[in-house]
């Protein structure tokens, strides 16, 4: 077992050190501060009353955010939002293999030149937002609070295979919109196997 | 692209979030010591994770939240062991 947020006593007060991770993500699944903010007090209230039923020495941080996700997807079948088209394969794009196939001479730039230098790194929480909220719970748990593809499949109660999928059309989501944000031309699907 | 090439890149996700057995690992890594092209795209792909983590953290949590929970620690006496 890693040491990601383990925490060796059930004393609430040691869940605070995960409120900036839990705001943090809220915030890409509402959008709206007012929203996360609540999402997490009823995330913690949550977890105060069940606390006794949180082991000592697991995951903590795992297990609040099994609460949030739990709570926000709740909070979402209440308000139905168009169906997200999630577990269908989508086409592959990396914008790394379309500007190659431009012509762009990547194999001379730094991925940060890449990224940074041809205006792809700035709308970065905006794309994220955008992605459908099942691959985006994924992305953002993977990605950014560094769960294991275990714990996420745990937290959401998918299967890890599920969790791969997800994560990998996620992030090919995620690219293809940094790409439109940029000022470029509707990204071109790529045929999968097509290298 | 050679077969090591397309295993490489199947593998490729899975090797940047450490999902990866040792000896695949090993397999991984030293076919991308081998092949720049395929080195590229790794470091490209392992770039675009580490933005991702690092345009998000910049949001904490509000102060009045903070203290929110602080206080919900604090209202009662821990549970008795």
């Amino acid at each position: 077992m890693d040491q990601r947020g383990v925490a060796m006593s059930s004393d609430f007060s040691l869940f605070e050190r995960h409120l900036d991770a839990l705001y943090r993500s809220a915030l890409r699944l509402t959008r709206k501060p007012e929203d996360a903010e609540d999402l997490v007090q009823e995330t913690y209230l949550r977890a105060y009353r069940y606390r006794n039923r949180f082991k000592p020495g697991t995951n903590e941080k795992a297990w609040l955010f099994t609460i949030m996700t739990n709570v926000f997807r709740n909070r979402l079948r209440q308000r139905p939002a168009p169906e997200d088209p999630i577990d269908q394969p989508g086409a592959d794009f990396s914008i790394y293999e379309q500007l190659r196939r431009e012509g762009m001479p990547v194999h001379l730039m730094s991925p940060e030149e890449i990224i940074v230098d041809r205006g792809f790194g700035g709308e970065v929480k905006r794309a994220l937002e955008e992605l459908p909220v099942p691959m985006r719970m994924v992305v953002v748990l993977v990605d950014v609070e560094d769960f294991s593809y275990k714990e996420v499949a745990s937290i959401l109660g998918i299967k890890i295979g599920t969790v791969m999928s997800r994560l990998h059309r996620g992030r090919q989501a995620l690219q293809k919109k940094l790409w439109e944000y940029s000022g470029r031309p509707k990204a071109p699907s790529l045929a999968v196997g097509a290298r | 692209m050679g077969d090591h090439c397309e295993q490489t890149m199947r593998r490729l996700s899975t090797y940047i979030d450490r999902e990866l057995s040792e000896a695949e690992v090993r397999k991984v890594k030293a076919h991308l010591d081998d092949c720049p092209p395929c080195e590229q795209v790794f470091d490209f792909q392992a770039e675009m994770k580490r933005l991702v983590r690092k345009e998000c953290c910049t949001d904490d949590a509000p102060m009045r939240l903070r203290a929110w929970v602080r206080q919900l620690a604090t209202e009662k006496p821990k549970p008795a062991k």
